[in-house]
């Protein structure tokens, strides 16, 4: 809503400069996004004495003038009768560039020179008054600037209006709150007309066909009007308000809706079949060519105002194009009406078809101001276009609805706001909002509120509430803070579980990603996804913003390869990154999926650059595995296991799935070459998704002190060559086991193939740590064990012993 | 540099004058003898250079063979009365040798550690061997950076789903059927498979308001949570909007939560998240599920509300929408509105980021460019 401070001061005073205003506005709820000085509408127009009036000689309603303009004195010919001497005038001189083009020449006039001219309001298009010359305070000063003297120069206030306050969708809105807020008085233009004695309704006949959509219906009929452009004023406030001058009729009620909000229109009445309005849904079938030039299809839905025969307007959104008002109307029918916001939006939306009205509409206008509005409007065009106006108003309204009472409890403002506002305050507050309030009987009653019909958004006690914490003032209001003792704040255990593992993959050196939930179908191509594969059952949405950006995400694989693919074509080599997220599995049976926490990441390339003291190893496999062993040895989980899996995303010999307590938690290994050519991935990568809640259930951060070893331990190795299809697994087991219990760590330190190993077969050193809580064992001892794993590994698994 | 036990300073307790001169000619010798022994050996201890030197000095001195140990053999000759002195004499100046060797070795030893460390010196301008280094998405540090301000307020974590039904996201939260919001303009929905009724929309949470209401059908007052997670709106991407984002919401309810509560709780967040001088101001706006509402300002932490172009010359930086919880929406959850009252806030992760860190275009957080995500 564009509000010119100008305009604005014609309804309510204040004494804030334009910043001060859009500060308290601001402050207020109605948020200003943005002032804009404007400059006037003219130059060289400058305030004039006049020292004396002469009869023209050569012309009866002509004088002459001289007039003092500062610098000089002028003569002037001028046909008006409102001024006398020493009155103080706008004289445009020589060279003026007068609104609408109009340039200011020296002439002679019936035989006498006339050096400038001596304007009336409507001449300068500041007013609507054209009866006379414009008579200027009698402090202005001589040969000043009229525009400054008038204060022409205007600001234009752009309001953000929230959908609760369509009343502000008007001038006297706008005004009205401005005068709560400066506690400034508030101005409505009075409206009066001359009416003809012949009657409105014995021309036209309304009906309402369809309450529901259209509650009420005002019709004037105002006759032997000219039209032809409105006046300057008119037109630079149109302007100003963003909208465009047409003729006088049409202006004069887009004039009007900005003034009050409430949306009119004017049919040229001699276009009217049996000069019927009828408003009701439309037929199918029927079409109508709107102002705009467009032939519209119209359905059931819609509503429309038709005459005898056939639609004439869209109702609430824009007229038709036969019935407008054109240079040759004589007779205007006006109609100023309340539509159903519900029922226009859908119309306005169905057609992709907003207009000035329709916007109004969708907000909802106030169904008892259209009489004003419609009367405003035909004293306009009474005014402006010169027409006669019919007796009465046409008015079908055949459920008026009344203004709501409604109780407030002071208490409940206080209660709700923390503060101790007086029964009086907060009547005070309320009336100046142009709520009616009864006098309060006790100091702790209720009030008696009265909502007039232009506030829809007032429907229950807090509404009102929120108005006197409004107007008082947020700023005004104590800051506090609750006073419960009973709140415990914190992370539940979970919660705590689920921060360490992301801290945890954090600090071994991977980076956090966050990509986007919903991901390209495609992707499950280039992931090599069978047709019946489970993660292809997906949740779709139905308004996508795109196709790479239409389906949910079932894993969190796709967003990074993507990632990596993302960065590597930018030139980044070495990649370790990880998301922790949310995928979507829909289920059959419920409206809403599953939506389990992923954990996953996934690393190319090396771990670090190549350095002076070495070049880095890239990743693989046992790089993804030892983060898993890591996190779960953090946290606490000690009974799992991995096994060799077949994925179609995975390298078929390289993927590994992870088990505790005997339920898989997820997956790891190097993608699937094709795969990785399929995201344009230079090197290998090693990937890992895992299940957060299962690993959360499964975790176990409890931890008992051990005794620390008092006796010293023996540390033995052995060196194994074996089948290279024995896996490490099977040998570390088969050493554990025939170590006994004194054989308390196996860990494998080499691994190797090569020319000393027979083909097939490969070696594996590993080295064993005994030793015993109550005592210091003997080598005797260990040598004892030693052997026995020894002929076991050979007896049993066919192992080869190397020194 | 020599200690008090060194042979050196008892030269003049051995040669000066005081020392008796005997009668016999062996002791006039012997004592010559170590006198010139001292002094000898002093003189070649000065020219030891290194510890293989010092060893055969020793041995020449000390050892079995050495001169000191030919000297001890020579206190035989003489008689009784003289063999005491003359040996104390030839035992002090053992015990002096065996000190000044010591502090000779060490002396060495320390030279040549000197030596070696200075061999080992390095280059110490060579790059350091870097442990890899991982790091959490700005997203995640600001949102665990406003849960920790939030739990020392008493404030517990609350989750729910994103994809939500529509009851959560909009009818609960008192939005009604026709609101602009709804729109497939402005919410992402899902696509139904097969006939399915209206009330049961399922969309993306356009906020995570939801998880306000689902945690209060659950549980009764007093409740304290802050609600962080992903949200969706029908945004097409440009440098401020993102069809996927952040928020964290906020809702405390229970016995007399007022309005001025609201505005302290803020202030006190403000003032943890964006430094302690921050003002915070609250302007009425207009929210369904809240009543009174506002949209809260904190002072520009750019300019400390002297204007820039950050804060459009305002001072202000709009940081969060708040207000008190609609009767409605209590009402849609049982509780009673005349004991119960509460309030709510939202604010959006990504434009505190892009506030606080300077980030000039959200898309940025979703592209995943380690260059950016490294600067955090
Ligand atoms: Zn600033």
């Amino acid at each position: 809503m564009r509000v010119s401070l100008n305009w604005l001061r014609e309804y309510v005073d204040f004494d804030l400069s334009p910043e001060e205003l859009a500060e308290r506005l601001a402050m207020t709820g109605t948020a200003v996004e943005s002032i804009e000085h404007l400059g006037c509408a003219f130059e060289k127009v400058v305030v004039g004495r006049i020292k004396g009036i002469k009869p023209h000689p050569n012309a009866n309603n002509l004088v002459l003038c001289r007039v003092d303009v500062g610098e000089r004195e002028l003569q002037i010919v001028c046909g008006a009768k409102n001024m006398k001497r020493w009155d103080r005038v706008p004289v445009a001189l020589v060279g003026a560039v007068l609104p609408g083009g109009f340039e200011i020449k020296k002439t002679t006039i019936r035989g006498e020179v006339s050096e400038g001219m001596m304007c009336s309001e409507m001449e300068l298009g500041i007013g609507e008054d054209a009866s006379g010359l414009l008579i200027l305070d009698k402090d202005s000063g001589v040969g000043e600037d009229v525009g400054k003297v008038l204060g022409l120069e205007d600001t234009v206030l752009e309001l953000e209006i929230t959908p609760n306050r369509p009343d502000c969708l008007g001038m006297i809105g706008v005004a009205r709150e401005v005068a709560a807020i400066t506690g400034g008085k508030l101005r409505i233009p009075r409206v009066r007309f001359k009416e003809e004695s012949r009657p409105a309704s014995s021309l036209a006949k309304v009906k309402i066909a369809d309450p529901d959509l259209g509650p009420r219906y005002v019709a004037r009929m105002i006759t032997d009007v000219s039209v032809g452009p409105s006046p300057l004023w008119m037109q630079r406030r149109l302007i100003v308000g963003g909208m465009r001058p047409i003729n006088n009729i049409v202006d004069a009620t887009n004039y009007v809706m900005l003034e009050t909000g409430q949306p009119l229109h004017a049919f040229d009445y001699e276009k009217l079949r049996e000069g019927k309005v009828i408003v009701r849904r439309a037929r199918r079938g029927e079409t109508l060519l709107t102002l705009d030039g467009v032939l519209r299809q119209l359905d059931e839905s819609m509503l429309v105002i038709a005459d005898a025969r056939e639609p004439i307007a869209l109702a609430g959104v824009m007229g038709g194009a036969d019935s407008e008002v054109s240079s040759g109307t004589r007779m205007v029918l006006l109609e100023s009406a309340n539509f159903n916001p519900v029922s226009v939006t859908r119309t306005s939306r169905k057609l992709g078809l907003l207009s000035e009205a329709s916007s109004r509409f969708e907000k909802g206008v106030d169904p008892n101001g259209v009489i004003y509005a419609a009367d405003r409007a035909t004293q306009l065009m009474a005014r402006i276009a010169g027409g006669k106006v019919l007796r009465g108003a046409i008015d079908v309204y055949p459920k008026p609805v009344p203004p709501k009472t409604m109780g407030l409890r002071p208490r409940l403002v206080n209660h709700v706001l923390g503060t101790d506002l007086s029964l009086k305050r907060i009547a005070q507050i309320l009336e100046s909002l142009e709520l009616k309030v009864s006098k309060p009987v006790a100091r702790d009653s209720k009030l008696e509120v009265t909502i007039p019909t232009f506030r829809p958004d007032l429907e229950r006690e807090i509404d009102l509430v929120e108005e006197v914490a409004r107007i008082y003032g947020f700023d005004r209001i104590e800051s506090t803070l609750p006073e419960s003792g009973e709140k415990r704040g914190g992370l539940s255990p979970d919660q705590r579980i689920r921060q360490r593992i992301k801290d945890f993959l954090v600090g071994i050196g991977l980076r956090e990603v966050i990509t986007y939930s919903f991901i390209d179908a495609r992707h499950f191509d280039k992931l090599a996804l069978p047709e019946e594969s489970p993660l292809r059952r997906v949740v779709q949405l139905q308004n996508p913003l795109s196709e790479e950006q239409s389906i949910m995400r079932t894993t969190l694989i796709a967003g990074l390869l993507h990632v990596l693919q993302h960065n590597i074509n930018r030139g980044q080599r070495n990649l370790h990154v990880l998301e922790v997220g949310r995928v979507f599995h829909p289920v059959p049976s419920r409206p809403l999926p599953d939506e389990p926490t992923m954990v996953a990441g996934a690393l190319t390339g090396a771990w670090h650059d190549d350095q002076w003291y070495g070049r880095a190893k890239s990743v693989d496999f046992y790089d993804v595995k030892g983060i898993i062993v890591a996190l779960l040895r953090d946290l606490g989980i000690r009974d799992w296991f991995s096994t060799r899996a077949v994925h179609p995303i995975f390298h078929p010999g390289r993927c590994a799935e992870v088990f505790v307590n005997g339920e898989v938690v997820g997956i790891f290994g190097e993608i699937h070459p094709d795969v990785q050519a399929a995201y344009g991935l230079p090197e290998r990568v090693a990937i890992f998704e895992l299940e957060e809640a299962k690993l959360v259930s499964q975790s176990d951060l409890s931890r008992h002190f051990g005794e620390i070893p008092k006796y010293p331990g023996v540390i033995l190795d052995v060196a194994l060559v074996v089948d290279e299809k024995i896996p490490n697994e099977v040998l570390e087991k088969a050493i554990r086991t025939w170590g006994g219990k004194l054989l308390k760590e196996v860990r494998l330190f080499d691994l190797y193939h090569g020319k000393q190993i027979p083909e097939g077969k490969r070696g594996l050193a590993y080295s064993l740590v005994y030793w015993a809580e109550d005592r210091t064992l003997t080598d005797e001892e260990v040598k004892k064990i030693q052997d026995r794993i020894i002929a076991k590994l050979r007896q049993q698994l066919g192992a080869e012993i190397r020194a | 540099m020599k200690s008090p036990s060194s042979f050196d300073e008892g030269d003049f307790d051995f040669c000066g004058n005081n020392i008796r001169v005997s009668h016999l000619g062996v002791e006039m010798s012997l004592r010559s003898e170590i006198a010139k022994l001292r002094k000898e050996v002093r003189g070649e201890l000065k020219k030891v250079s290194s510890l293989e030197e010092l060893d055969t000095l020793w041995v020449r001195v000390l050892g079995r063979k050495g001169k000191l140990t030919s000297l001890t053999r020579e206190l035989g000759r003489l008689s009784s009365t003289e063999r005491p002195t003359v040996g104390k004499m030839v035992n002090e100046l053992r015990q002096a040798f065996e000190t000044s060797f010591a502090e000779k070795r060490r002396e060495l030893e320390r030279e040549l550690r000197e030596r070696k460390l200075e061999k080992e010196t390095l280059d110490i301008t060579l790059p350091g061997k870097l442990p890899q280094l991982g790091g959490k998405h700005l997203i995640t540090q600001i949102i665990e950076e406003v849960i920790r301000i939030f739990i020392g307020l008493g404030y517990q974590v609350a989750e729910g789903p994103e994809v939500e039904l529509d009851y959560y996201n909009f009818e609960a939260l008192n939005t009604p059927p026709d609101h602009p919001a709804r729109s497939l303009q402005d919410t992402f929905y899902i696509r139904r498979k097969g006939e399915r009724p209206m009330a049961e929309d399922v969309l993306l949470r356009t906020h995570t308001s939801p998880v306000q209401v689902r945690v209060m059908e659950k549980t009764k007052p007093p409740i304290y949570i802050i609600a962080p997670g992903r949200a969706y709106r029908h945004d097409v991407p440009d440098p401020t909007h993102s069809p996927m984002f952040h928020q964290i919401e906020g809702l405390a309810v229970d016995r007399n939560i007022t309005f001025g509560d609201l505005k302290g709780t803020l202030e006190v967040f403000a003032r943890e998240m964006f430094g302690g001088e921050r003002k915070v101001r609250l302007r009425p706006h207009f929210f369904p599920f809240t009543e009174p509402s506002a949209e809260v300002d904190v002072s520009c932490i750019i300019c400390d509300g002297k204007g820039c172009r950050v804060c459009k010359y305002s001072g202000w930086l709009e940081i969060l929408g708040a207000g008190m919880v609609d009767p409605n929406v209590l009402e849609n959850v049982g509780y009673d509105t005349e004991e119960i009252t509460g309030f709510a806030f939202g604010m959006g992760v990504e434009r505190i980021a892009m506030l606080k860190y300077g980030v000039s275009d959200i898309r940025l957080f979703f592209e995943n460019d380690v260059r950016f995500l490294k600067q955090f």
